[in-house]
């Protein structure tokens, strides 16, 4: 039981590893992503004018534009996990070396790590450029967290479905958005409250419910999703 | 037997059709004629909801089964769900362009059967993009039941973005219907008959599908036999 244990984790923490080690090898993912996030930053940042917004119009947009950039970004980059698996012919090699289980947990680790790592480079810059003034910073990166982890781990669901199916890039988005609507909703809310330093109310244990929701549901579904 | 079946099925939609306009009785509170569309509205989207529960309980079967006559079970109701779901939209559209004064307000109503659109508009762009039936049949139910985890969501988060000028649910807050007795009459007559024509269709459809598969493989199996 607890050797079954053991290799299930190892299996998790070598699938992580090595998407990582790709990706550090190539930094395609991590460079695109930056640049993506950084360009619609500027273009917003532009839009807005050199005085940027009115406090009140602040608190209820520059929210939205953050989470919108970080989807779009996420959407360029997560959906790849799956993507080069079949694109490179290592799905099947992949399917017989790791339980489904412990494949799926391994990727959404390295999703939710890689959208961590791109909300650490965007969110500073992005309140630079757009004079965000947050009132309750801790609440602000709470939200940041919940709201990364649950794009990160409802991408990783749809990214298997669509790396099997013909028209990958178009088809990602028209699938994934519905499935993180609910997320993007609830992380806006929360993070409205952050800045205008509200109580985060009950946009936080929802968000928390939908992330762990998705993440036992995507345990489950996963096998059936990844194994012919 | 059947033929006798199916023009009972016309007879009963024809009288519903002349009793919503002619035996039903107008509701207070509404401008001109417009409550008489309640007989065609409410049956339609309960029709729908219906179509899509059992979408929902035939991809879970497939999953469970691996039979493909539940795969084609399921992609017919979601087919026949999205155009009484279509319907529904219009004839509510209609109905608020006369009460409320436009076509569209983003009432929560509106945002939810919008949402339901999108999501079944791209459980059926899944479907197109696969070849292989095995995998559409197993993506697609996957897909299928994922929004069955995300969509009570919606319940919690639409209420909280605005608020609804829809009238009461046919069954009340207060648990009650409070409905004038002959307009109660033709809305379930209506419905029946809306049901009878979905299952009807449903039917009709899924075995024009199974017939089909059926002369792929005929087609299939005579092309290997010339080739070997």
């Amino acid at each position: 039981m607890w050797r079954r244990a053991s290799t299930w984790a190892a299996e998790a923490a070598a699938v992580f590893a090595k998407d990582w080690r790709c990706e550090l090898r190539t930094r395609y993912a991590l460079n695109t992503l930056a640049l993506f996030a950084f360009t619609t930053m500027v273009v917003v940042s532009v839009s807005l004018g050199p005085l940027g917004t009115s406090a009140d119009l602040g608190v209820s947009v520059l929210p939205v534009l953050l989470w919108l950039i970080l989807l779009f970004a996420a959407a360029a980059g997560l959906p790849r996990a799956f993507v080069e698996e079949e694109e490179t012919h290592t799905a099947t090699a992949l399917r017989l070396a790791a339980t489904p289980s412990a494949l799926y947990c391994g990727k959404l680790a390295y999703g939710v790590t890689l959208i961590l790592a791109l909300e650490l480079l965007v969110a500073p810059v992005y309140a630079a450029m757009v004079t965000l003034s947050i009132h309750s910073p801790g609440l602000f990166v709470a939200a940041l967290a919940a709201g990364g982890f649950g794009i990160a781990a409802g991408s990783t669901l749809v990214a298997a479905i669509i790396s099997q199916a013909q028209g990958r890039s178009t088809l990602f988005s028209v699938l994934a958005f519905p499935v993180l609507l609910p997320p993007l909703l609830l992380v806006v809310e929360l993070t409205r409250n952050a800045v205008a330093g509200h109580p985060a109310g009950v946009a936080l244990s929802q968000l928390l419910l939908y992330d762990g929701a998705i993440t036992i549901f995507g345990l489950m579904l996963f096998p059936l999703i990844w194994n012919p | 037997m059947k033929t006798l079946l199916a023009w009972l099925l016309w007879l009963w939609v024809a009288v519903v059709l002349w009793a919503a306009f002619f035996y039903a009785p107008l509701a207070a509170g509404f401008i001109g004629q417009s409550s008489r569309i309640l007989f065609f509205h409410v049956p339609l989207s309960w029709t729908a909801f219906v179509a899509f529960i059992g979408a929902a309980v035939w991809s879970g079967l497939y999953l469970v089964r691996r039979q493909p006559d539940d795969d084609r079970a399921a992609a017919v109701a979601v087919e026949l769900g999205f155009v009484f779901c279509v319907l529904a939209t219009v004839t509510g559209a209609l109905w608020a362009r006369i009460m409320w004064g436009a076509y569209w307000n983003w009432d929560p109503r509106q945002i939810s059967i919008i949402l339901v659109l999108i999501f079944y508009g791209a459980y059926l762009a899944l479907r197109g993009a696969i070849e292989d039936d095995e995998k559409r049949a197993r993506l697609a139910a996957a897909y299928a039941l994922i929004g069955i985890v995300v969509t009570p969501f919606f319940f919690f988060i639409v209420p909280r973005i605005t608020f609804s000028l829809h009238p009461d649910s046919v069954i009340n807050s207060r648990g009650k219907i409070e409905m004038e007795s002959r307009m109660v009459q033709v809305l379930l007559a209506s419905f029946v008959g809306d049901a009878a024509l979905f299952f009807w269709m449903h039917n009709l459809r899924r075995r024009i599908l199974a017939l089909r598969d059926r002369r792929a493989e005929g087609e299939s199996a005579v092309e290997s036999k010339s080739w070997s």
